[in-house]
């Protein structure tokens, strides 16, 4: 469905894309990751054709970008980072508009209807704009992307400025556009693209750094295994049973946590599961297990890796929620 | 091109802007038209246009300081842009817009010349349209130069007052080819002048060239901002 290859964005002397080449398949939902200024927005505005590539080029549903603009561009509703909305007009009024502006021929007062009720705003359909809080203005830019039901819709972090009860919502509602959309979404909050994504395309300083989907990258990045275990009983036995362990390559002892319960890390050998194994051992031996964690890289820690310290110091005090 | 054009007409008349326009320029029309009654003479109508062309021309600026200024500043030139229309479409339907205000005040400014015709049998409707049409064309031109100058600024005030200069030097700029000796230049400066290409439409004479002319600026300028608005997407 979309189709970028080799695309390079310079601005003078910096370059904002370098070289990024990747493909999107019919009703999937990509999410877009990368730190604030990676170029996640300008190769959303490139894609939509609101922005030229220096060199690449884009095609959307088989067409180019350059070569057929008009075609491409009715394939796209597009949510850019600010919604383009005229605080001077109702909603009603603006989707009218654009209904008429991407000369749209499907049945007007049902198809704006719907999406009025899909995106949640029957209710300010006749509020100025202006007036709306930003929640809304967001669902507005939202409803003004659905208009005329384009098979790819490209949305610049739509959940910004999002209540979390709307964020959820909107999350859903993506997740089920993504059913029979193609769908490319940017954040920089990770949970967010976690949540609803296929597949993640990670950008950082103009450079894709990583594909997949968000399984793969987990695994991609962790080549070694960690169980990390709170058990009740003494530590050197224990211990010892751990070691003795089919599988395991390693045992070290974190000290004593609670009254009686001790951490244990253990590492496993590559592709092993331990959990159940453990299981048994400790209901045999009566050592009650309290915690136990599978301490394989999170997808927070493979976008840490891969994206260096950018991203830390953006976002140190929002996205240690991510699990 | 048709819903742009709607929409930034419906934006005229929601904000003070279009009534403004319209209001204040059909104010001095009364003036003027109140001075042809008390001379008592119809023939006097033409003359009014005549003279009409210098307030119109430094009104004109109001009318398009914010067509692509404010969409700019407000991030909206994105929808615009990404929608599947041509720049082409998108910078005619401003022109339209701001065009159509302007021929809307004309046309009303026809009220009192219809009123005066009741009294007056000697009114010469020829010359009387011929006037409003030479008006309609300068005004073309003058919103053109205008949406011009808004696509190149992001601030109203910054797209206005350049306007209102550009507007200003065509107005002396009939001075000016007296001052110059060189006859070329001032030949030139002649040839350009709003004013040289507008008189003799209110004395009646219609004048092909000048029609040409004035379309022409027309369609020089919105190439210009069309060209405009697409270098934005190289930048």
């Amino acid at each position: 469905m979309i189709e970028v290859k080799n695309l390079t964005k310079r601005y003078g002397e910096n370059i904002a894309l370098n070289n990024i080449s990747f493909t999107v398949g019919e009703n999937t939902i990509i999410g877009f990751l990368g730190p604030n200024g990676a170029g996640k927005s300008t190769t959303m505005n490139i894609i939509t054709g609101y922005l030229s590539a220096s060199s690449g080029s884009v095609k959307v549903g088989g067409f180019d970008t350059l070569d057929q603009p008009n075609e491409a561009k009715r394939m796209i509703g597009y949510l850019p980072e600010l919604p383009p909305l005229y605080m001077d007009m109702t909603v009603k009024e603006y989707l009218n508009f654009v209904y008429e502006l991407k000369k749209v021929t499907l049945p007007r007062e049902k198809h704006l209807r719907e999406i009025c009720a899909l995106v949640k705003i029957l209710d300010v359909s006749r509020r100025l704009i202006g007036n709306l809080s930003k929640g809304y203005r967001q669902r507005v830019g939202l409803a003004q992307a659905l208009v005329g039901n384009p098979p790819v819709l490209i949305l610049d972090e739509p959940t910004v400025g999002l209540d979390p009860k709307q964020i959820i919502e909107v999350r859903n509602l993506i997740k089920g556009l993504g059913k029979n959309h193609t769908v490319i979404l940017s954040s920089h909050i990770l949970p967010e693209i976690q949540a609803v994504a296929d597949r993640i395309l990670v950008v950082n300083r103009g450079s894709l750094v990583a594909d997949g989907t968000p399984f793969e990258l987990e695994h991609s990045m962790s080549a070694e295994h960690h169980l990390s275990v709170r058990m009740e009983g003494a530590a050197e036995e224990v211990e010892k049973a751990l070691r003795g362990m089919r599988f395991v390559q390693g045992v070290q002892n974190f000290g004593e946590k609670e009254p009686g319960v001790w951490e244990y890390e253990i590492s496993v050998a590559e592709g092993e599961d331990l959990r159940r194994a453990l299981f048994s051992l400790a209901s045999k031996r009566n050592w009650p297990v309290l915690s136990m964690t599978s301490s394989d890289l999170s997808l927070e820690d493979v976008f840490l890796r891969l994206t260096g310290s950018a991203y830390l110091q953006d976002n140190l005090t929002k996205g240690g929620d991510a699990q | 091109m048709n819903a742009i054009a709607k929409k930034e007409l419906k934006s005229y008349f929601l904000s003070p802007i279009g009534y403004v326009f319209v209001g204040v320029v059909l104010l001095l029309f009364g003036y003027y038209f109140y001075q042809v009654i008390r001379i008592g003479s119809s023939s006097y109508v033409p003359e009014v246009y005549g003279t009409m062309f210098i307030w119109s021309m430094m009104f004109l600026p109001i009318l398009t300081m914010r067509s692509f200024s404010d969409e700019m500043k407000n991030h909206t030139d994105q929808g615009l842009l990404t929608a599947p229309v041509g720049v082409g479409a998108i910078v005619f339907g401003k022109f339209l817009a701001a065009f159509l205000v302007f021929a809307i005040t004309m046309g009303l400014s026809l009220i009192p010349v219809v009123i005066i015709s009741f009294f007056s049998s000697s009114l010469g409707w020829g010359t009387v349209f011929g006037t409003v049409l030479g008006s309609l064309l300068y005004g073309a031109a003058m919103v053109s130069i205008g949406v011009f100058i808004s696509s190149l600024t992001q601030s109203q005030i910054v797209a206005a007052i350049a306007t209102f200069g550009v507007s200003i030097l065509l107005l002396v700029i009939n001075q000016m080819s007296g001052l110059v000796t060189n006859t070329f230049f001032s030949n030139l400066l002649s040839w350009i002048s709003f004013d040289t290409r507008y008189q003799p439409f209110t004395k009646g004479i219609f004048n092909l060239s000048s029609i040409v002319f004035f379309l022409s600026v027309v369609a020089v300028f919105v190439f210009l901002t069309a060209r405009k608005l697409e270098s934005k997407r190289w930048g």
